[in-house]
């Protein structure tokens, strides 16, 4: 099959994101939190790519450091969202009734309060760590993904192939995992994408509120608001990050576009 | 339509009730001692002592809770700490301007959202359509906070055009006023109104390939008007789902733009309080954006049952 | 003679397929002269509603026209500027379409959309063409125009809608109505009224008309002239007397040799073999060729041309052959169902209440007394009471419109559906005991197979669940499996996405007989089945049922299928049976009313045939609870008065194995 030319762009930008996050340290000029009084809020230069900010920290080195934890939160938050939201949306799509009755109850509640201030309600209550943040983030998304799942297994389970399992008497186990998840999948990775770009920035908007990632750590978030009391005399220690993360951002959501150009199975249909 | 307002809102009052429940519990394990803020680091266990139980700190924390419930329920929500004033008023003030901020923004929202996806789905394949479609691309990925940053570097920065934060009252003026409002306003807006108008074009799309606007153009019907009389309006009966959704949205932006334009709202309050770890305020301030929100999400459903005949005229079979 | 109302002449039109075009209609002539109707037939992916868009001007954007002509009262209608197209239709020519579901829109009172074309190209004042909308109404039958016209659509059932649909396009009084399969989407009691009502306006208005259909019946009711369609071509055109009595091109004829008929019952039909052409690829010289049991040599090198109505070059000679049914398909001797000994499916008494909505759904404010809010869900009786039994190897049909009940019954008894109330015993056991002993083929093709498995892991699975086979002898016995339905092992590594519909069911079917059930539940198996392929599939489950003696449940709201197939019937009415008993027995009187309403709207290919027509009050089938007296009394043509409002009718025999629920003494029913 041919790839479409938005999957194509967002995962090559993506992976070299992915790359420099990975070998970050190995790769980066200087160690991420090595201060250099003498060197503060240097502009971008041959030395310093980036420029340095207040603390004389080179940008750049900072940007490879935060790329580790701003794609782990984003990336931590949907894994957490898919592995709490699509056994809640296979179960309660299936069984329904009363167990679809208390999950769809249970996902009112987190629905309840906007997902910035659920952010805020949960973190508020202990000291910031970034996989505490990416678990937030994943719970603040797992009632769309729980919807989603819940909307596609109502859908397939009236499929007369679900029936026919039903008749020669499959175990649940089974026709969940067999019959239906296999044609599950499509619109669930999809939405993934595009719940990867919310969770980056969500994540990043929480960090930026100090609710994030502990200093002297720092993702493109917290970077973004120790930049901020500087911002006249020194823009690109906020704009670096800020760039970084939009970049991000836009490569996965071609990447959610080339594959739902792929599996979304009404793009495809021709006329009958 | 009567019966079902009363519906919700009878189930509201029970979100209500057991987000509290949540609410309370979680701002119970809030790091830090509460007498102990207030009496400050130097205090003797004597003074911490004689605060707990003046508070009721050493009491179980069902009690606690019930009594904290009891006082809302009249209407009262308890002293901030750090303030040492009663939260009420406090959070009306923040909660007003806050409300200007949020209506001002989603009523542009709605406006120019709906306009650009109806706009680029009519003209769908056009040059304006791909224009539409990569300009709100870019503003769906921009997060609000860099937004801010980086308009308050371009207007108040360099060109100097607006304030760069705060709050003017009515009352200095209303230019004053609506230039600290435009900044905010512009950074909230953005990215919902790229939202609003990718979801309003794809819906604007499938209602123009439905059945009965292929029947109301067989009748001859110019396309303006079948766009205008068919396919607009019930295009536009999810995009009252995605405002909805977006309200949510909003609400969280504001707590960010709030925060980085200094602008004396709810959000600012609440951030303001947990830094302080005044947990009062912290009850109070989410219980009622919870509230609020609530609200919020009745009113777009009732609109929803407005503009969809099924539900306002039920399924009465005329033989 | 005068000029034809249309005269479409050499029309192609493609679609930009994945390679290159679809050629959806090659060089297609036809005309409709004044006051005639002329029916176009043709099976799915025949272009019928290709050539119906094209007249009107409404085809994709993306479609091409590649060459021809439509003359409109002798007028070029290709040539014509947008807007005066425009101003045609829905004026002139104007068209009802098949979804009367999806063609109202749902915001608009019904009223307003009706009144739409006549503000627009009559530029009647609103206050007048409110008026001229209720006396289209009333003459489209609508029995309260005033109140319909100011109705939501959703709250309108389907016969309702495309009544208001015809009076659209009636509105400007239109030189010809296009209609486009408008009974197809409706239950066989509903479309007899909508075909009566064609009929007449038809008497009243001299209309012209351009009927597009897949149903031969139905051509043989309404229509003057036929025009056969297959794969975009014209096969065969003529007065639909002659069309119908004496097909003259193969196609014609294997379409009316596949037809079950209700009064000419056959042993096997002889269904058209093999698949359908690809169109972006169509085969060399006649498209029907690979298909043909009279092709010969020339037919697969040289394409005829449409002569003297006609498109096949043996027609001369093959003016008296019948199309024949293939050899393989004649059956040995039928093994007769043991009705004396024990049944195999034994149902008594058997109800199904369903509970609509959630807790909220139910909340209710009552001042009738205690606390005023309750919490009480809306229920819908699905089956009410119902005993049934099936011998072994015998098949019992069960016939009704949709929302009976048929379905719920069946998956009852396959125990995927727990029952409410009453008792089912399948060979001795519960049909959870049972469920190798009992299977059941569903009715949608694209929906019965997963599509991320293959062939062979679909017909295994049941095998390998219930420890049959494994190993080499599981894919033996898969290959065996596909035999006994006529598939070859070539199939195997198929995906569902690779195969036709009928193969798919076919498929379906083999799974169902993997664990060798006694009986299986045939739910609407042909429903969604084009005639040809159907017929295949009929031939298919009538050897099993001769061969293996499987015992069948057929579930069909198709008379004619159940009267080719099964052994006795059920008639099922909003929950219940109405009459039981054997085929020969329930197709003539003495019969309960609704059967025999069921029977007379059945379009029949023999025009005239003496048949009285009885058609059924109102069109709704209601939801909810049921009421005292009989169940069909609000749309019964024959009811006696206050004792059908009071009181439960009484199960009468009227003969041998054969049972009417009915308050008219059987000796009225004879008559």
């Amino acid at each position: 099959m041919r790839w479409p030319a938005s999957l194509v762009a967002g995962s090559g930008t993506f992976a070299v994101i992915a790359a420099c996050a990975l070998l970050g340290p190995a790769i980066a000029p200087f160690p991420f939190d090595e201060m250099n009084i003498m060197a503060r809020f240097l502009p971008p230069g041959a030395t310093h790519w980036f420029g340095t900010d207040e603390f004389g920290r080179d940008v750049l080195s900072r940007l490879l450091f935060g790329a580790r934890l701003s794609l782990l939160m984003g990336l931590g938050a949907t894994l957490f969202c898919l592995l709490a939201g699509v056994p809640l949306g296979l179960a309660a799509g299936y069984y329904g009734g009363r167990v679809d009755e208390a999950i769809m109850r249970l996902i009112d509640l987190v629905i309840s309060v906007p997902p910035i201030l659920m952010g805020i309600l949960i973190l508020s209550m202990t000291p910031p760590n970034p996989w505490k943040t990416a678990i937030a983030v994943g719970i603040i998304y797992v009632p769309i993904m729980v919807r989603l799942t819940r909307a596609v297994t109502l859908e397939i389970a009236s499929e007369e192939f679900v029936l026919a399992a039903r008749a020669r008497g499959e175990r649940a186990w089974y026709i969940l995992g067999a019959e239906i998840l296999p044609n599950a999948w499509p619109p669930i990775i999809v939405e993934s994408a595009l719940r990867i770009t919310f969770a980056i920035m969500l994540g990043a908007a929480l960090s930026f509120l100090g609710l994030g990632v502990h200093p002297p750590a720092s993702d493109w978030g917290l970077m973004i608001a120790e930049a901020r009391p500087f911002i006249a005399e020194a823009p690109w220690v906020a704009i670096a990050p800020g760039v970084v993360l939009c970049i991000t951002v836009i490569a996965v959501n071609l990447i959610g576009d080339g594959l739902r150009e792929i599996l979304d199975p009404r793009l495809k249909r021709g006329r009958g | 339509m009567l019966l079902y307002t009363f519906k919700r809102l009878a189930y509201i009052a029970v979100i209500l009730a057991v987000m509290s429940v949540l609410i309370f519990w979680a701002t119970q394990v809030m790091p830090g001692d509460v007498a102990q803020m207030i009496v400050g680091q130097f205090a003797t266990d004597e003074q911490i002592r004689a605060v707990r139980g003046r508070l009721g700190l050493d009491d179980p924390v069902h009690v606690q809770y019930l009594r904290w419930a009891a006082a809302l329920l009249r209407g009262d929500l308890g002293v901030s700490m750090m303030m040492d004033r009663p939260i009420g008023p406090l959070i009306e003030d923040a909660i007003l301007r806050s409300a200007v901020l949020a209506g001002v923004s989603i009523v542009l929202v709605a406006a120019i959202g709906i306009f650009l996806g109806v706009y680029s789905a009519v003209r769908k394949g056009t040059a304006a359509d791909h224009a539409v479609s990569i300009g709100t691309y870019f503003f769906i990925s921009v997060p609000e906070f860099f937004w801010a940053i980086i308009v308050i570097l371009l207007f108040a920065g360099y060109l100097g055009w607006f304030p760069a934060t705060g709050y003017a009252p009515m009352s200095d003026g209303f230019g004053t006023w609506l230039q600290h409002l435009v900044l905010p306003v512009a950074t909230l807006v953005s990215g919902l109104v790229a939202h609003v108008s990718r979801l309003t074009r794809s819906s604007m799309i499938e209602t123009m390939q439905s059945q009965y606007v292929i029947a109301a153009r067989a009748k001859g019907l110019p396309e303006a008007l079948v766009i205008r009389r068919h396919a607009l309006r019930n295009a536009l009966v999810p995009t009252i789902t995605v405002l909805a959704i977006d309200v949510g949205m909003l609400m969280g932006g504001i707590v960010v733009v709030e925060t980085v334009f200094s602008y004396p709202g709810l959000g600012r309050l609440l951030i303001f309080s947990i830094e302080q770890k005044d947990i009062p305020m912290v009850q109070a301030g989410i219980l009622t954006v919870t509230a609020v929100y609530a609200m919020a999400n009745l009113a777009a459903d009732l609109l929803y049952a407005f503009f969809n005949p099924r539900i306002r005229y039920g399924n009465a079979v005329a033989r | 003679m005068s000029v034809p109302v249309l005269a479409v002449s050499g029309l192609s039109v493609a679609y930009p397929a994945a390679l290159g075009w679809l050629h959806a209609l090659e060089d297609v002539s036809f005309e409709v002269g004044a006051g005639r109707a002329l029916g176009i037939v043709g099976e799915s992916g025949s272009g019928k509603s290709t050539t119906a868009l094209a007249v009107l001007g409404l085809l994709a954007p993306e479609a091409r026209i590649e060459r021809g002509e439509a003359l409109f009262q002798g007028a070029s209608l290709f040539s014509l500027p947008d807007a005066e197209r425009r101003a045609l239709r829905g004026n002139r020519i104007s068209i009802v379409f098949q979804d009367p579901f999806g063609s109202l829109n749902p915001a608009i009172p019904v009223g307003r959309q009706i009144a739409e074309p006549l503000v627009l190209h009559k530029g009647l004042p609103e206050v007048e063409a409110a008026e001229e909308v209720r006396r289209l109404l009333a003459e489209v039958g609508i029995a309260n125009p005033q109140e319909i016209a100011l109705a939501y659509p959703h709250q309108l059932s389907g016969g309702m809608k495309q009544r208001a649909l015809i009076a659209t396009a009636l509105a400007c009084k239109p030189d010809l109505l296009v209609l486009d399969e408008p009974t197809t989407a409706l239950d066989v009691t509903i479309e007899a009224q909508i075909l009566d009502l064609l009929e007449q306006l038809r008497r009243d208005r001299g209309l012209s008309m351009l009927y597009i259909t897949h149903n031969l019946g139905v051509v043989s009711r309404i229509c003057d002239d036929v025009c056969v369609l297959y794969a975009g071509r014209v096969v065969e055109t003529g007065s639909a007397e002659s069309l119908l009595r004496r097909p003259r091109h193969p196609y014609t004829k294997g379409l009316l040799a596949s037809l079950p008929r209700v009064r000419e019952r056959k042993h096997r039909l002889a269904p058209i073999p093999g698949r359908f052409p690809d169109l972006s690829a169509p085969p060399p010289g006649c498209i029907f060729h690979p298909r043909c049991h009279f092709a010969i040599e020339r037919c697969a090198s040289e394409t005829q041309v449409l002569a003297a109505g006609v498109r096949c070059w043996r027609a001369e000679e093959l003016a008296d052959a019948a199309w024949q049914a293939p050899a393989e398909t004649v059956p040995d001797a039928r093994n007769t169902p043991d009705t004396s000994a024990r049944a195999l499916v034994e149902v008594s008494r058997l109800s199904k209440t369903f509970q609509l909505g959630g807790l909220f759904d139910g909340m209710r404010l009552d001042f009738s007394g205690g606390f005023p809010l309750k919490f009480e869900a809306p229920r819908v009786q699905a089956v009410d009471g119902v005993s049934l039994s099936v011998a072994p190897g015998e098949v019992l049909g069960l016939v009704g419109e949709s929302g009976c009940g048929k379905s719920t019954l069946g998956r009852m008894l396959i125990g995927l559906i727990e029952p409410s109330g009453g008792s089912i015993g399948i060979d001795g056991g519960t049909p959870r005991q049972s469920a190798r002993s009992a299977q059941i083929i569903f009715q949608n093709p694209d929906s019965s197979l997963n599509p991320r498995k293959t062939v062979e892991a679909i017909v295994g699975r049941p095998l390998a669940l219930h420890g049959l086979a494994s190993g080499d002898k599981l894919r033996e016995r898969v290959v065996e499996l596909l035999e006994t339905v006529r598939l070859s092992s070539a199939y195997l590594q198929r995906y569902p996405h690779q195969l036709s519909g009928g193969e798919k069911q076919r498929v379906g079917i083999a799974r169902a007989l993997a664990t060798s059930p006694k009986f299986i539940v045939c739910d609407e198996v042909v429903s969604a089945l084009d005639v040809s392929v159907q017929a295949y599939v009929l031939n298919v489950l009538a050897d099993l049922r001769d061969r293996l003696s499987v015992a069948y449940l057929f579930i069909s709201h198709d008379l004619s299928v159940i009267a080719h197939i099964a052994d006795r019937v059920a008639v099922m009415y909003r929950g219940a049976i109405v009459e039981e008993g054997p085929v020969d027995a329930v197709l003539r009187p003495p019969w309960h009313p609704y059967t025999e309403a069921l029977l007379s709207a059945i379009p029949d290919l023999e025009r005239g045939a003496g048949v009285q027509r009885i058609r059924l009050r109102g069109d709704a089938v209601e939801q909810g609870a049921q009421g005292r007296g009989c169940r069909f009394q609000h749309r019964c043509p024959r009811k006696l008065g206050a004792i059908c409002e009071t009181e439960t009718p009484p199960v009468v025999r009227a003969g041998p194995g054969h049972t009417i629920a009915c308050h008219i003494p059987i000796e009225a029913k004879a008559a």
